[in-house]
């Protein structure tokens, strides 16, 4: 193959169009496209903010259009831009893992990705029709109450949200019928790639937690439209109940967004290590433990509400999650030792993935302690802590993917080169933005704030943020022209560039329909190791 | 009783610690293994196959546990110290948090953003809002409550040195979130009994022609100033405006000149506040600022 | 030692009956949240509900919801069409009784907007009452399919159908446990 194709070539009488395909890779590549599209969309909104926030006392833009940015910032890169990234790769590559010739239900497929899109243009529509929402991401009642939010704003945030969720519930449903029912000969549940192994509770996490955020927007809207009082003080409604529902939704949707960007790397890290994967059954089962603990943790965002005996019981759920989180950790670095590391663009980020992790894992143990939560939370602390969970953790795992899996999806590679800029440009204006917040936070900068007075002196630490933030803008444009020239005349990549171990690498990339020539059969966890190498076949 | 904010100081200085060494332990072995493991030859194939290892997996499953034991320990510690009903409270007040200021309530005596404290006693806080959800923080002097409409929150404070502490609301509520912010005044015991003292008593100035501007306008609707006529309660009470630090809840200093740009157009200095502009001449205007600033 | 199912369940190893399985379990825990959050207000509306509510005529039309099961089953083993209208037509009938009863209670003031009671009333009762209205749409489908073109109906759908048919009725044994039967203590 030597064309660049992002689709499946067909002749021209086929050719119907993408708006009508319901392959899984080309809907994976649509997937992956929005992510990228609304990823840029909230970079650009966050780049309003650390502008207003440069300098104390700054009017750049108005309250009001702050309060919709950071709205709408949040999410943007929590629903349209991460969890599709996500699920676009695991679209493109469940079947190809588990050599499948494609989902279980292509055409509901194509409906769980026309779903979410229009649900972001539902939200982003509301620019246009009398204002953004601005009442946060989690948008509290009563602040969300019609009586607050007279704007159509938070309808809108209800009606895209609820549109949103429901594809991406019928595309969890789709990957989980996949996963169980749909994987080769020989691939047992306890062969799959462990991508798969985390596609799979990921679709089990969205499957559990989103109902409880469309139940909540359904009570949104029964207070707002038809003057209901679930939240209502003055009726007796209780504006708490909103925050029970939607955490018990907005906690599990963290490990949504962070289990496939793991398993991204504990496929990236073994091949570029060139050695198995380390403790294959500790990774895997550590995500079943983070799958069951994450329901139990959701009150952690409400310390300040809660009595101490709910917080203590929160608190200790808090902190165990971070035993299965840091066994992956140790699992990662296991691997890497005494192995033989290529350093590529993809394994580059994959070990920034780990580093920064760290941080953010540790900074969430911090958290998880309730009287330093209640000093810290809705500070800046938090702020900080979050990005590097899902821009340290979650993006850098998505680009460690982007430069692995992009040969495969295109036919062709991406630049090395621009790719190691890419990474020393974002790992150092990432850093530069986001390890100042820290201490803003400790010092007394709450979240959300559109602007601050001269004698906090915060002025200097959210300076350096902002050109932290210029600095990992200048990193993205750097991604987006790799991306963009690489299509056009990237090296041919072949079939199997980085010598990989797992069933994708063993096709055509890009893939044709149907994925394989033939149904291939499997004897252990890295079958395309095996088939190049009999003689040293896996034993499991 | 010590502090709450020094208390949790020094549990965050303990978490602290064992996430440094922690940080440095675990970024340390990463490093040393890209660095001692990278491959400088190129060789393709297989570099070594060791997978599992039983023992050093549940080693590194039980040693974070035992770790998290312990800081859960020291937490309950914590935060029995800090929620702990042990001493009386010296000061009761209650506070009801607005759209986008602080309301203080000292049995009768009522104020605004700037809550006044005497030092070394500890301070009982009943928290409830007349809005929306709010959180009153004040980073040196404790932890953070939540400000719910129609419950009651408790927050104890207490400090130890006199002075000012800057404080602010920390839960987004709405546009002006970032100008509701608060002033904690802490003083010796004689100079706040002398303050509260102060503050109970009714407008120091009467009949002036400010007072008769702010009496004809519909400042009275939202408005209150003790021993005057106006008696709104959904805005600050007026009574010792001009003794209090800022306006508008922090976003101006308190002198007469920003009085009277404040009163001339809030809208301009905090857009979205429910402060609107109301239409006077220049000469109201200098009476009415003079008039404020007089009530101290 | 390995237990071995008599037979395994259908569901593990059919793709439509597992996707049906995983869909109802989802829809599961949204129901919970929302009997959860009716229950969390049961006592500021007790009153009213005491007042207002029609246990007997209620469960009156429960019963012809709980009888579709029964009918739903004979039509899934038979693959029969006139089972399946029986079916259809106990369903309708049971939205026949939400629907007087929602006349009932608009007539004498409680609506979503009066109270905490209608408000949490009307949100679990209509949204159950939206997913029969699912289920009958699903079954009139079938129902059409399996006259026009007997053949190209798989026997896995009219499981499939009757597997959220149950569903619905599970809830419903739930909703009106809580709702109703909950007036009576």
């Amino acid at each position: 193959m030597t064309a660049t194709a992002l689709w499946v070539r067909r002749p021209a009488h086929e050719r119907v169009g993408w708006l009508r395909t319901v392959d899984h890779k080309e809907i994976g590549v649509l997937y992956v496209g929005m992510g990228l599209v609304f990823f840029a969309l909230g970079g650009i909104e966050a780049l309003v903010l650390r502008a207003q926030l440069a300098t104390p006392q700054a009017r750049l833009v108005d309250p009001d259009v702050f309060n919709q940015l950071f709205t709408v910032h949040g999410l943007t890169m929590i629903l349209l831009a991460v969890v599709p990234l996500l699920v676009g790769f695991a679209n493109y590559l469940v079947p190809l893992m588990i050599g499948a010739p494609d989902v279980a239900y292509p055409r509901l497929n194509a409906l769980s990705f026309w779903l979410s899109l229009v649900g972001g243009i539902v939200l982003y529509f509301s620019f246009v029709a009398g204002g953004a929402p601005n009442t946060g991401w989690f948008s509290y009642p009563p602040l969300a109450e019609r009586a607050f939010a007279p704007t159509p704003g938070v309808d809108y945030y209800i009606l895209g949200l609820a549109v949103n969720g429901a594809g991406t519930i019928i595309g969890a449903i789709n990957l989980a019928v996949t996963i169980l029912l749909m994987r080769c000969p020989g691939m047992a549940i306890s062969r799959v790639p462990l991508f798969v192994w985390m596609t799979l509770i990921t679709a089990i996490l969205i499957l559990g937690a989103y109902p409880a955020l469309t139940a909540a927007l359904v009570m949104l809207f029964v207070d707002r439209q038809l003057g209901g009082r679930f939240f209502d003080p003055a009726g007796g409604g209780q504006p708490v109940l909103w925050q029970h529902l939607f955490w018990f939704f907005g906690h599990p949707e963290v490990y949504i967004m962070v289990l496939p960007a793991m398993g991204m790397i504990s496929e990236v890290i073994p091949v570029f290590s060139r050695k198995p994967i380390f403790g294959y059954a500790f990774v895997a089962g550590s995500s079943v433990a983070i799958a069951f603990l994450s329901f139990s943790v959701w009150a952690h965002h409400m310390f300040a509400v809660l009595g101490d005996s709910e917080n203590a019981i929160f608190s200790a759920t808090s902190m165990l999650i971070a035993i299965p989180t840091g066994v992956k950790i140790f699992n990662w670095i296991a691997t890497m030792v005494g192995g033989r590391i290529r350093l590529t663009t993809a394994m580059l980020f994959a070990v920034g993935f780990i580093a920064m992790f760290v941080i953010g894992g540790l900074s969430g143990v911090s958290l998880a302690v309730v009287p330093i939560d209640l000093a810290v939370t809705d500070s800046y602390y938090v702020v900080a802590h979050l990005h590097y969970v899902l821009f340290g953790g979650t993006m850098l795992g998505a680009f460690a993917g982007a430069y692995y899996w992009f040969p495969k999806m295109t036919g062709r590679l991406l630049d090395e080169r621009l790719g190691k800029l890419h990474f020393w440009l974002t790992f150092a204006g990432f850093n530069l933005t986001f390890l100042p917040m820290h201490w803003l936070g400790v010092v007394g900068m709450p979240r959300r704030v559109f602007t601050y007075p001269e004698s906090t002196g915060w002025g200097p630490l959210n300076l350096a943020a902002t050109v932290g933030a210029a600095l990992l803008a200048v990193a993205m444009v750097v991604f987006f022209a790799n991306v963009v020239r690489s299509l056009r005349s990237g090296d041919i990549a072949g079939d199997d560039p980085w010598d990989g171990f797992t069933l994708e690498w063993a096709t055509t990339s890009p893939p044709p329909p149907g994925n394989f020539a033939a149904i291939p059969a499997v004897t252990g966890r890295r079958p395309l190791w095996d088939r190049k190498h009999p003689e040293r076949r896996d034993q499991t | 009783m010590r502090p709450p904010a020094e208390a949790i100081g020094d549990l965050s200085l303990v978490v602290g610690a064992i996430a440094l060494v922690i940080f440095v332990g675990v970024e340390g072995a990463l490093v040393y293994a890209v660095w001692r493991y990278r491959d400088t030859r190129g060789l393709a194939g297989e570099a070594a196959r060791f997978e599992r290892n039983r023992p050093l997996e549940i080693a590194w499953t039980a040693a974070p546990a035992l770790v998290l034991a312990v800081v859960f320990v020291l937490m309950l510690g914590t935060m029995a110290e800090i929620g702990g009903a042990s001493a009386d409270p010296g000061v009761r007040v209650r506070v009801i948090g607005h759209q986008f200021w602080w309301e203080f309530r000292y049995g009768d005596v009522v104020t605004a953003n700037e809550l006044h404290i005497p030092v070394g006693t500890p301070i009982d806080l009943e928290l409830t809002s007349a809005d929306v959800i709010h959180s009153f923080w004040v980073p040196e002097l404790g932890p953070k409550r939540d400000v719910v409409p129609g419950a009651t929150n408790r927050l104890r404070l207490l400090a130890r040195r006199p002075g000012g502490y800057e404080g602010q609301c920390a839960e987004f509520c709405g546009i002006e979130h970032a100008w509701m912010r608060l002033r904690v005044v802490a003083q010796p015991h004689a100079e706040f009994d002398a303050w509260l003292r102060a503050e109970g008593s009714p407008a120091a100035v009467r009949g002036t022609e400010g007072e008769r501007v702010f009496l004809a306008n519909i400042c009275v609707n939202c408005h209150a100033a003790r021993g005057t006529e106006a008696r709104g309660s959904s805005g600050p009470d007026l009574t010792h405006v001009g003794a209090r630090a800022t306006l508008g809840a922090g976003v101006l200093p308190n002198d007469v000149a920003r009085m009277r740009a404040w009163l001339d157009d809030p809208q301009r200095h905090k857009p979205g506040s429910f402060m609107p502009r109301v239409p006077l001449e220049d000469a109201e205007l200098d009476a009415l600022a003079a008039y404020m600033a007089a009530l101290r | 030692m390995i237990v071995r199912l008599a037979r395994p369940p259908a569901f593990a190893t059919d793709r439509t009956l597992l996707g049906v399985a995983v869909f109802v379990a989802s829809e599961s825990i949204f129901f919970l949240a929302v009997v959860l959050s009716y229950i969390a207000y049961r006592d500021a509306g007790l009153a009213s509900a005491k007042e207002h509510l029609d246990i007997g005529r209620t469960a009156l039309f429960s019963i012809a919801l709980f009888s579709s099961s029964a009918t739903m089953a004979l039509a899934a083993r038979g693959l029969s069409r006139r089972w399946l209208l029986w079916t259809l037509a106990l369903g309708a009938v049971f939205l026949g009784g939400q629907a007087s009863e929602y006349a009932r209670l608009l007539a004498s003031g409680i609506g979503p907007g009066s109270a905490l009671f209608g408000t949490t009333f009307f949100t679990l009762t209509g949204l159950h009452g939206i997913h029969v209205l699912g289920g009958l749409v699903a079954l009139s489908a079938l129902l059409v399919a399996a006259g026009r073109r007997p053949a190209g109906v798989r026997p896995v759908a009219w499981e499939a159908v009757g597997m959220y048919w149950h569903f619905v009725d599970v809830v419903w044994v739930v909703v009106f446990s809580v709702v109703y039967l909950g007036t009576l203590t």
